[in-house]
């Protein structure tokens, strides 16, 4: 009778153990999508020092419209913006770049979507280069003009091991030449530190939309709907969320 | 004695299928982690039809390819599949005991430090936006990861790791006969 008992504890006690575990496990996975949500996080750990945080609420609405002052390519008018947060040594942001290239060729120049790209270097993660290649591209775009700072973002990627492991001194100079740019006024421009509000003004918006990590991408449709994309997706991923967009 | 304890398990289907969905479950978990708020907001959208809703959230599977490396994609199905079967395994253990085991060593503290571990390792560690950044940055100390030769990936690896030592242990205990011990 108390072996009959005891087994019938333990039995029970086998299958709490299995819903236990079923709890636990339940549990981190709620932790884990909590932390990847990005309403409640009060500022970015990842960024460079962002310097307010809209009070703790970010949200993909804190989005900063989209002006002329932005780096645009494709239509400026387009029905659908896909606002880019990026660091030139983040390798999947590398990736991102390729794919936003492609949609821009897809769509058009005149098309239904504009590309936004915006400044968020990981100072912690990439404390060497990132902020550094931030300002070279925005000196680029005001000797050279918006084209070139296009050019020099291809180019960077494309020649960027990634992940600070860039030789600047080596991989930077070629391409100014390539594009013409005149080394002294680029030095000049680099040293004055004259981009650095803007910078700093891309990365705060970034960690006011929810961005933790890069790449971090909200897309606008026409009537201001907002989603936020994360990470590198795949151009599939991103015509389905421009359709969607489109009819908002 | 592994390879036996295998074969008694998958003996019955339904540990197959059981394997399967919690494998399935835990891959689209890991993959689409990164982008449930985009999720929850297509989910909330009346002007989008269900079909072009799941459409979407369909092409985000694609980001197995773009969103993770080599390595992170390969310990990321890895860590599925492994933890499907030691699931599988540890219920079928603690069936078969018909509730004679003790709690202490039935392996599921390990099967679940597997899954933790390798929860962290999922993102891409290099841009801070992977679970383990999100922990170290409440801390201060997301810069830690910078140091990591791998940059994070270490903690998928692990994952990978601590979940076959799981399954080992326990197919080494569903082999073991049943004995009274003191």
């Amino acid at each position: 009778m108390i072996n009959i008992i005891n087994t019938n504890i333990n039995k029970k006690r086998g299958s709490a153990m299995v819903g236990i575990s079923i709890i636990v496990a339940g549990l981190i996975v709620a932790g884990a999508v909590l932390f990847t949500k990005n309403d409640s996080v009060p500022n970015s750990p990842q960024a460079g020092t962002p310097t307010q945080h809209n009070g703790g609420n970010t949200s993909t609405d804190n989005v900063r419209e989209v002006t002329s002052d932005d780096h645009i390519l494709g239509n400026p008018n387009a029905a659908v913006k896909i606002v880019e947060y990026s660091d030139f040594e983040c390798p999947f942001c590398n990736r991102l770049h390729g794919i936003l290239n492609q949609v821009i060729s897809e769509y058009g120049e005149d098309g239904d979507v504009a590309w936004v790209f915006r400044h968020f270097p990981l100072d912690q993660l990439h404390p060497r280069n990132a902020r550094k290649v931030a300002v070279a591209s925005e000196c680029v775009a005001e000797i050279a003009g918006e084209s070139a700072f296009w050019e020099f973002s291809n180019e960077f990627f494309a020649n960027s091991p990634a992940n600070d492991r860039t030789d600047l001194n080596a991989v930077i100079p070629p391409i100014l030449t390539g594009l013409g740019v005149d080394q002294s006024k680029f030095d000049e421009c680099a040293e004055s530190g004259r981009h650095d509000d803007k910078i700093q003004a891309d990365i705060d918006n970034a960690v006011a939309t929810g961005g933790r990590g890069t790449p971090w991408s909200v897309v606008i449709g026409p009537n201001g709907e907002t989603f936020p994309l994360s990470g590198a997706q795949p151009i599939e991923a991103i015509r389905q969320i421009i359709e969607v967009a489109k009819v908002q | 004695m592994f390879i036996d304890s295998i074969k008694k398990v998958y003996e019955k289907p339904s540990y197959l299928i059981l394997s399967a969905l919690i494998a399935i479950a835990v891959f689209i978990f890991a993959v689409l982690l990164p982008n449930f708020s985009l999720i929850i907001n297509l989910l909330g959208l009346e002007s989008a039809s269900l079909f072009q809703k799941l459409k979407v959230i369909f092409s985000l599977f694609g980001s197995i390819k773009t969103n993770f490396t080599v390595i992170s994609a390969s310990y990321t199905i890895l860590i599925a599949i492994l933890f499907g079967v030691n699931v599988s395994m540890l219920i079928y253990y603690i069936k078969s005991r018909k509730g004679t085991i003790k709690i202490k060593g039935s392996g599921t503290g390990t099967s679940l430090g597997g899954l933790i571990s390798g929860i962290f390792g999922i993102g891409c560690a290099a841009c801070g936006t992977f679970i383990l950044s999100a922990i170290l940055g409440l801390f201060g100390a997301t810069g830690i990861i910078s140091f990591l030769p791998l940059g994070g990936e270490e903690f998928g690896i692990i994952g990978v790791l601590i979940l076959v030592y799981a399954i080992y242990a326990t197919a080494k205990k569903i082999q073991a006969p049943n004995v009274c011990s003191s």
